[in-house]
């Protein structure tokens, strides 16, 4: 079962990881910082070894950003970024997993301090079973 | 592209030529890797130059040239950088005995256990038994999987590195752990067979499917243990359920249910080998999950109508497996038989309790099934929202087009 992570984060300046940037993260203390930075990198070599890890990317600052929309008969470009929210997509995770509750244990060690983390299931084009 | 029936010949043939290898060298490993080497060069000669004629005896042969080659060059690196004792296999340069055919059984049995060890987690499992059971090559099983073929070759690399920590690959395990273990075979074949099932990336004829993998390696496991009625239950639910692959998708890719499908378009053959196979089954042994399931199979194949399906037997066979398997997947399968037997207000009864349980929150199976009682409780309107609130959590896209369809099909005029 495939899974999508997303991090919704609003580092200022943008930087990765976003931890390190956000405010609430800005107030842990080094050692803090550096518990989490720890986990995290485990994490990561955990579901990279165990082949559950499909592909991850940090994006760039939104402001980076072009946007295209449909207007009239033609698409119409500008610069970014899309949303003027708090959160901005800052990265995201594909992960293909046995069950939900594993997307869920590995999503929830994504949440750090001013991250907000979604975990989607992604669609498939196979039917169920009849 | 290569010739499917010398593809069926060669792939028959790795778990046995694996299990050879692995009896004479040792090295799961690098025996597997010998293996796929050998694959490789079965699909680039046999189809120019003809199938040898042994062509078990011919893989073995190529096989074991390569695992030499791997196994000198290995001790070759561990003695240049460590410097240490010389690491030999078990017997590198013997002769090649004879390939002794009686031994075939409990080699391809032998190999399906190792893949399926319990150190392993399911998904490696599902992976090494692809590759090293069928096969198969990482390129086809990630295609198979979409994913990359990087994703699904850290998973087989990791699972041979774990494997590598067994003190007797080889050895069978004792007899207590044995139903274990070969539950645990069945469960990964079971899990081949769905994932074949349901998945359209075996449209292209390069990549075998899945479904007609898991039925070929499900008659290997049924041949090794003919005794074993929960393999023969496994092997029939396959058969039962892949006779009516093709009366199950529209023209246009759309998802037909049970109840309307074209029966002349399944699959005959399937059905009376599947039906001898839990005929025979039932009667010996203990009742298990698959052998339920094949029977509840049976029943429905069985019915030359929709009409005509044995409700009563269906809702009972039911009832025998929330016994042995209790979940809250089975009730809702036992719900859907006891509204056609009994009519829609027992059945809702039966999931009435569901509907609370948080954990069943993301299944939308269960508002599927709640919104078709409703419907056939006469309750057009929950059972519109029902629908919608199904489709909201379908992460089959031709399902969810499916239940959106019957949302659309209750609105007010």
């Amino acid at each position: 079962m495939k899974y999508v992570i997303l991090i919704h984060a609003n580092p200022n300046p943008w930087g990765h990881p976003t931890g390190h940037f956000t405010d609430e993260g800005r107030r842990l203390d080094a050692t803090q910082r550096a518990a989490m930075d720890r986990k995290f990198d485990e994490l990561m070599e955990t579901v990279a070894a165990s082949g559950e890890l499909v592909v991850g990317e940090a994006l760039a600052d939104p402001a980076s950003s072009t946007i295209y929309r449909w207007e009239g008969d033609a698409h119409v470009a500008t610069d970014g970024p899309y949303a003027e929210t708090k959160e901005h997509l800052a990265g995201f995770f594909l992960v293909d997993v046995e069950s939900r509750e594993r997307a869920e244990e590995i999503a929830a060690s994504f949440a750090h301090p001013g991250d907000v983390i979604e975990l989607r299931p992604a669609m498939w084009a196979g039917g169920p079973d009849a | 592209m290569s010739d499917p029936s010398l593809d069926v010949v060669w792939r028959a043939c790795a778990p046995r030529v694996l299990g050879a290898l692995v009896r004479r060298y040792g090295h799961f490993d690098a025996a597997e890797e010998a293996l796929q080497d050998a694959l490789v060069a079965a699909a680039r000669q046999w189809p120019s130059e003809g199938m040898p004629d042994d062509p078990k005896a011919w893989l073995i042969r190529v096989a074991s040239r390569r695992l030499v080659d791997r196994l000198r060059a290995d001790d070759a690196r561990a003695r240049r950088e460590e410097r240490v004792a010389r690491r030999a296999p078990t017997n590198p340069l013997g002769p090649m005995g004879p390939a002794d055919a009686s031994v075939d059984r409990d080699d391809t049995l032998a190999v399906m256990l190792l893949c399926c060890h319990p150190m392993l987690s399911r998904p490696s499992q599902v992976a090494l038994t692809l590759r090293a059971v069928a096969g198969l090559t990482t390129a086809q099983i990630a295609r198979s999987f979409l994913v990359p073929e990087s994703t699904m070759a850290q998973r087989i690399v990791r699972a041979k590195a774990r494997l590598a920590e067994v003190a007797d690959p080889f050895g069978l395990p004792p007899v207590t752990e044995m139903p274990a273990r070969v539950a645990a075979v069945a469960h990964v074949l079971y899990l081949v067979f769905t994932e074949g099932h349901s998945a359209t990336a075996g449209g292209s004829l390069t990549i075998p499917s899945l479904g007609a993998e898991a039925i070929r390696l499900a008659r290997e496991l049924h041949r090794s243990l003919p005794d074993d009625s929960e393999v023969s239950g496994l092997l029939a639910l396959m058969l039962l359920t892949d006779a009516r692959r093709s009366a199950r998708t529209g023209t246009d890719g759309s998802f037909i249910p049970l109840a309307e499908q074209d029966r002349g378009r399944w699959n005959r053959d399937q059905i009376t080998e599947g039906i001898a196979l839990v005929d025979a089954a039932l009667p010996f042994g203990p009742v298990g999950p698959y052998q339920l399931q094949a029977a509840i199979a049976a029943v429905h194949d069985e019915a030359a109508t929709a009409e005509a399906t044995d409700w009563a037997q269906i809702e009972q066979l039911y009832e025998m497996l929330e016994r042995i398997a209790p979940g809250p997947i089975v009730t809702l399968n036992r719900a859907v038989a006891v509204a056609e037997a009994r009519g829609p207000l027992a059945a809702m009864e039966l999931i009435d309790p569901l509907l609370d349980d948080r954990r069943l929150r993301h299944t939308h199976r269960l508002h599927a099934v709640h919104a078709h009682l409703l419907e056939l409780a006469g309750r057009p309107d929950d059972a519109r929202t029902a629908y919608l609130l199904a489709a909201r959590q379908a992460t089959s896209i031709p399902e969810q087009r499916h239940l959106h369809a019957a949302a659309r099909r209750l609105e007010p005029e």
